[in-house]
């Protein structure tokens, strides 16, 4: 059976792409290693099959990028908050890797470990009520500064479309995509995942769509999208 | 099967060339310790006239007084055995056989120390602080370093921290080299020092165990290959020429656990010392089975599939133009077993990724696709492609697999023999064995075998990870021992504190065994013919006899030198 959509994780080494993945598939948080090359997972989601690729970030994996990310419905793009270089990383080195993606792919950015986090260090309003839900495990004495706001995150998801070529209007809202997360207590992991497949679900749909009147169209429709004005490859 | 088949000597006739009895002593020793194997024959047969007569004299005396009198014959053995072979080396004096018997009765003490320090390690041992005392005492150091001085990996401690203990390393290098000389080791009252040097990089190991120079050397080389597995030396020879002072660290980042991970199995287990694999003992007929399963689930470009269970391989089989004039080193399969088992955090998924095999060809990727066949995760299929973007294809032969596998049953059939871990050395009825390693190197050379090896699990004194490294200390000496550049033996009878061991080499086996301290010289022998035979009964069972092989349809252009994706057109490293 081929999967429906795919999702992919990229970013930095170490920023715990590996360990939010664990977290929404086992529900578990446990010690992990360096992911070598990618993993491949299948998640049922409704009556579709959802792939997902866990990448490794270590730099000598950085060629097989673009493989993975080839045909992706949706991309995972993750820093570690308590790191700034991750976010720039994720700008140097892993925003070129979408180029393989669909046209349409959906990006979500996401900032995990603030369980790391000093909560007062955080972005005041918003972010304020979540972090106060969330049992900040005590065990933890050093907390470290935050050194990713959830603008800077809002600001990179802009740039990310700016790349794409895409109307910030047609393009999911940055206050929707992006997320912060902590795989160790589990917050917001869940709804990170469910709204990127929530989101893919469409995409799945009208691929399956098509794929039922390729035999009738396939060459028009290939060659429309290709020409299509949006497309910047 | 006969005794004589084994080479074996009639029953309680053979004795030991290194026998501490005084009369024999001088007539054999010279004769075992300077010849060849077929002399080393005639010196046994020799002995088994005097045997008799010894059966009755001191050993069986020793027998009753347990160790003492033996580990004085042992040290006179030792002794009159370096005067004979050694006086040339100078590090090999009279007085490193004193040394000698010390640290091998006192194995257990560094060992346990580590394993104090083995508490907290584990997350913080990258962290340790290296002007420490405890940082000292390790024992052994690895250090890996760039030509440019610049640190890789430090198996303790941070690299960074150690800067300019390896930049002392590299000036120890570069001095040597600037005279058209290499350095090679480094000899002190405790330690050995040893040197290589692979291309750009340079290894050390800074041991304190009783290793000899040349498996130290080997151990080092082991780390460089492992290197080279996930990076491939063409690239790292490339990226060197273009940045003489690259960071390596940048592209290693994420795999000091790979490396931290094969320090530690290299200690423990023979498969790195014999460079032989290790089996999952299995009836023929299913493993038979499950080998044809994996050769009728293949694709284009897929060239090696392989099932282990728990690190012991269950079968192989390679795709045709690759076995006929190569095939799978035993080196190889351990580095991708040891990343896969550190990798292995998050089971569920199926790894698609770039991993060159370093003996088979150091310059080129594989791509491996390695998923885990039980919920249980002990087994565990690798298939490798030279075909990047066969992952879904691949990923097919697998579901093939699986799917052979649970409609015949095999998975449960190859579970229930997971189930009691490896066999009991109990199973060959000697109860004063208490372990042994062995290795065939009786195979019919056109099979191109794989170099195996059999050995039963770790049982009783050896059950805590002290008196493992203790027990693994003796094989590695006896090891050496045997093959010593300067003067290889035949035959070592090593009486140690705990244990008595022998280790035999012929034209068909290489053999470790051990054995409880009361043994006695001929109950030794009778075990050993007692195990031989027990093996011969099993060798279908322990050993892949006949691996498979398969053939694709045949392509022309495609010769198993030419199957490999060159490293340089694979776009790593490409923004290099
Ligand atoms: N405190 C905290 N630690 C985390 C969190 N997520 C991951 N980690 C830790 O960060 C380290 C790296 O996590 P991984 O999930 O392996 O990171 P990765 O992004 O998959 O790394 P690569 O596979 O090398 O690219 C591990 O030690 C995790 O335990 C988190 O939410 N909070
Ligand atoms: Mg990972």
């Amino acid at each position: 059976m081929k999967p429906d959509g795919k999702v992919v994780l990229l970013g930095d080494v170490n920023v715990g792409k590996t360990s939010l993945l664990h977290r929404y598939m086992e529900r578990r948080f446990q010690g992990t290693v360096s992911t070598v090359g990618g993993a491949f997972f299948l998640k049922q989601w409704g009556p579709h099959h959802i792939s997902l690729w866990d990448t490794a970030g270590r730099e000598q994996f950085h060629g097989l990028g673009s493989m993975y990310c080839r045909g992706a419905a949706a991309v995972i793009l993750t820093y570690d908050v308590t790191n700034f270089q991750s976010v720039v990383e994720l700008e140097d080195r892993f925003l070129a890797l979408t180029d393989t993606a669909n046209r349409d792919c959906i990006f979500a950015v996401v900032g995990n470990k603030v369980d790391l986090t000093d909560a007062c260090a955080c972005v005041p309003e918003a972010e304020d009520g979540h972090l106060s839900e969330k049992p900040i495990s005590s065990s933890v004495p050093t907390k470290v500064k935050k050194q990713v706001r959830m603008d800077d995150a809002i600001a990179f998801y802009k740039k990310i479309l700016k790349y794409k070529m895409m109307d910030e209007k047609d393009a999911p809202a940055a206050e929707k995509m992006c997320f912060e997360t902590s795989a160790k207590s589990g917050y917001m992991v869940d709804q990170l995942f469910e709204t990127v497949f929530d989101m893919v679900v469409p995409t799945i749909l009208e691929q399956k769509a098509e794929g039922s009147s390729q035999t009738v169209d396939l060459h028009n429709y290939k060659t429309a999208k290709n020409t299509q004005p949006g497309c910047c490859r | 099967m006969e005794a004589e088949d084994l080479g074996l000597p009639p029953k309680g006739g053979m004795d030991l060339p290194e026998d501490g009895v005084d009369p024999p002593e001088q007539k054999i020793s010279p004769g075992c310790t300077e010849t060849g194997e077929d002399e080393l024959i005639v010196a046994l047969d020799k002995q088994v006239e005097l045997s008799a007569a010894q059966n009755n004299g001191p050993l069986s005396v020793a027998d009753g007084k347990v160790d003492v009198q033996e580990e004085l014959s042992e040290a006179r053995e030792e002794s009159s055995e370096k005067d004979l072979s050694d006086s040339a080396s100078t590090d090999n004096t009279l007085e490193d056989s004193c040394e000698f018997s010390r640290p091998l009765v006192m194995g257990g003490g560094p060992s346990e120390e580590e394993e104090v320090a083995a508490q907290p390690r584990p997350a913080t041992h990258r962290d340790e602080d290296v002007t420490a005392e405890s940082w000292r005492a390790h024992r052994k150091h690895v250090f890996v370093l760039s030509e440019a001085g610049k640190p890789i990996y430090s198996r303790y401690g941070n690299e960074e921290a150690l800067s300019s203990t390896m930049g002392v390393m590299m000036a120890l290098v570069s001095f040597i080299q600037s005279g058209d000389n290499s350095i090679r080791s480094i000899y002190s009252d405790d330690r050995k020092l040893v040197f290589v040097q692979q291309g750009p990089l340079v290894l050390v190991s800074v041991s304190s165990t009783l290793q000899s120079e040349q498996q130290l050397r080997q151990e080092l080389l082991y780390v460089y290959d492992q290197i080279i597995s996930m990076l491939t030396q063409a690239s790292i020879t490339r990226i060197f020429e273009r940045k003489k002072n690259y960071d390596l660290r940048r592209l290693l980042t994420g795999s000091e656990k790979i490396l931290d991970r094969l320090l530690n199995l290299v200690e423990s287990d023979p498969c790195f010392l014999l460079g032989a694999v290790r089996c999952l003992p299995l009836q023929p007929p299913l493993r038979d089975s499950l080998g044809s399963l994996l050769q009728k689930a293949i694709t284009p470009n897929l060239v090696f599939s392989i099932l282990v269970a728990r690190s012991q391989l269950v079968t192989t089989v390679q795709e045709k133009t690759v076995i006929d004039d190569c095939r799978l080193e035993p080196t190889d399969l351990h580095l991708l077993l040891n990343l896969i088992g550190a990798t292995s955090a998050f089971q569920t998924g199926e790894i698609w990724t770039p991993i060159c095999l370093p003996r088979f060809n150091p310059d080129c990727y594989f791509y491996a696709y390695i998923s885990y066949l039980d919920a249980d995760c002990t087994v565990c299929l690798i298939l490798l492609s030279t075909d990047k973007e066969s992952f879904y294809s691949v990923s097919d032969c697998k579901k093939r697999i699986e799917e052979g596998m649970r409609t015949q049953n095999y998975l449960q059939a190859l579970s229930s023999g997971l189930k009691s871990p490896s066999y009991s050395v109990g199973m060959v009825g000697a109860p004063d064995l208490r372990h042994f390693i062995y290795k065939p190197l009786d195979i019919p050379d056109n099979y191109r075998q794989l170099p195996q090896f059999t050995s039963p699990e770790l049982e009783g004194p050896y059950c805590s990870e002290s008196e493992r490294h203790r027990l693994f200390d003796l094989y590695h000496y006896l090891h050496s021992r045997i093959h010593s550049t300067l003067r290889p033996l035949r035959l070592i009878y090593h009486v140690a504190e705990k244990e008595t061991l022998l280790a035999w080499v012929t034209s068909k086996f290489e053999l470790y065994t051990c054995f409880s301290p009361l043994v006695t010289k001929a109950g030794a022998i009778n075990i050993l013919t007692k195990l031989l035979r027990w093996i011969k009964k099993e060798e279908d069972r322990l050993f892949i006899r006949y691996p498979p092989k398969y053939s694709t349809t045949p392509n022309p252009g495609k010769g198993s030198k030419g199957v490999r994706t060159d490293g340089a057109e694979n776009g790593f490293f490409g923004g290099l």
